[in-house]
């Protein structure tokens, strides 16, 4: 009757995990603004002194540039640019982990007849880094233009192993950056190349 | 001697009954699984118009008394960057704007929206959001009047 009992255990684990999938933000909650809109909307947007649109997008463009983007997509009568970059993402917290999981792991696999155990952690490989911009009047036949920019980036995993199962890699996970001096290193370079001063809202 | 093999026979009975009953329950674990990821029947006519689909429409689409269809756009962008949305494409002869965003902290979701904007006549513009979380399409009221109370405040602050 004693092997019954972990048996039992995983099944009342599995029915468990079945059918609940954790945390999960409903569709609803997304079209609300939040306390952090406001804040977030400070941070991504500056003002500028300045009638012309059209040299403050193509000014936009070159901070970009300047910052190693490449312009995806324009739209000049709405003021609208998208741009990315590609780069690696690889980092030493990751590649230490999963070098000590793997040496545990195996050591475990050495030790224990229970056949191959082995973990490789799937690392952060490559990332490709994205903004999308608007550059507009504040309110029509104003002399102020608004730039507001957003940047988020996209990490593809390496690959993995979990005992005798191999981890493709490809895996994606996507996220908002929040880092205020990313913000600002490229609020900094437009202002340089339109010789104007920004002006936080 | 016989007294010892009715035993051991016996053991063997009892071991393979315990056998069965495991592998019962492995099969009745593996039937939960199943019934957790039934499919969805499909819809009985794919393209055929519903009242359904008028109601949809009916909650994704608001008038307003803006004459400009350029100015709806602006604040159709605001209000989608104040909520958070990437604006992946914009269009202004053709009135589309398109947004994501992932639905943190849970960044495997992602919500999609695509708004029209199209001058309804001299003095209003009609605006439709198509909403998408996970490529499945919102169908809830709510979520849909929480994006033109949005759009309407981003139209306010705006004007004033």
């Amino acid at each position: 009757m004693r092997s019954l009992t972990p048996a039992f255990a995983v099944f009342v684990l599995l029915v468990a995990a079945g059918c609940s999938t954790g945390p999960k933000t409903t569709s609803k909650d997304l079209f609300v603004l939040t306390e952090d809109s406001a804040a977030n909307k400070a941070m991504q947007t500056r003002l500028f002194e300045t009638k012309n649109t059209n040299e403050l997008l193509s000014a936009s463009a070159a901070a970009l540039q300047d910052l190693g983007f490449q312009v995806t997509e324009t739209d000049r009568s709405l003021g609208f640019l998208r741009a990315a970059k590609e780069r690696s993402a690889r980092e030493y917290g990751q590649e230490i982990r999963r070098g000590i999981v793997a040496f545990l792991t195996t050591l475990l696999s050495a030790f224990s007849q229970g056949g191959n155990t082995i973990v490789l952690i799937p690392v952060d490989l490559q990332q490709q880094i994205a903004a999308s911009l608007i550059a507009q009047p504040v309110q029509e036949d104003d002399k102020r233009q608004e730039v507001r920019i957003v940047f988020y980036r996209l990490v593809w995993k390496g690959d993995g192993q979990s005992g005798d199962t191999y981890l493709p890699p490809g895996e994606q996970r996507m996220e908002m950056l929040r880092d205020a001096e990313i913000y600002q290193q490229f609020f900094a370079r437009l202002s340089k190349s339109v010789f104007l001063e920004a002006e936080k809202i | 001697m016989i007294d010892r093999a009715v035993r051991s026979s016996g053991s063997g009975a009892s071991t393979r009954s315990r056998r069965l009953l495991l592998w019962a329950l492995v099969a009745s674990c593996l039937l939960f699984s199943f019934a957790c990821a039934k499919p969805k029947p499909e819809p009985p006519a794919l393209l055929a118009p519903t009242e359904e689909q008028m109601k949809i429409r009916n909650m994704q689409t608001r008038t307003f008394d803006i004459s400009d269809r350029k100015v709806a756009m602006r604040g159709v962008i605001s209000a989608l960057q104040d909520l958070g949305f990437i604006i992946e494409r914009a269009n202004e002869p053709l009135g589309m704007v398109t947004g994501a965003r992932f639905a943190e902290p849970n960044y495997y979701d992602v919500v999609g929206i695509t708004v029209t904007v199209r001058q309804a006549n001299a003095s209003q513009t009609t605006i439709r959001a198509n909403a998408l979380f996970n490529n499945e399409p919102i169908t809830d009221p709510e979520v849909y009047r929480n994006f033109f109370a949005t759009l309407e405040r981003s139209f306010f602050i705006g004007r004033n």
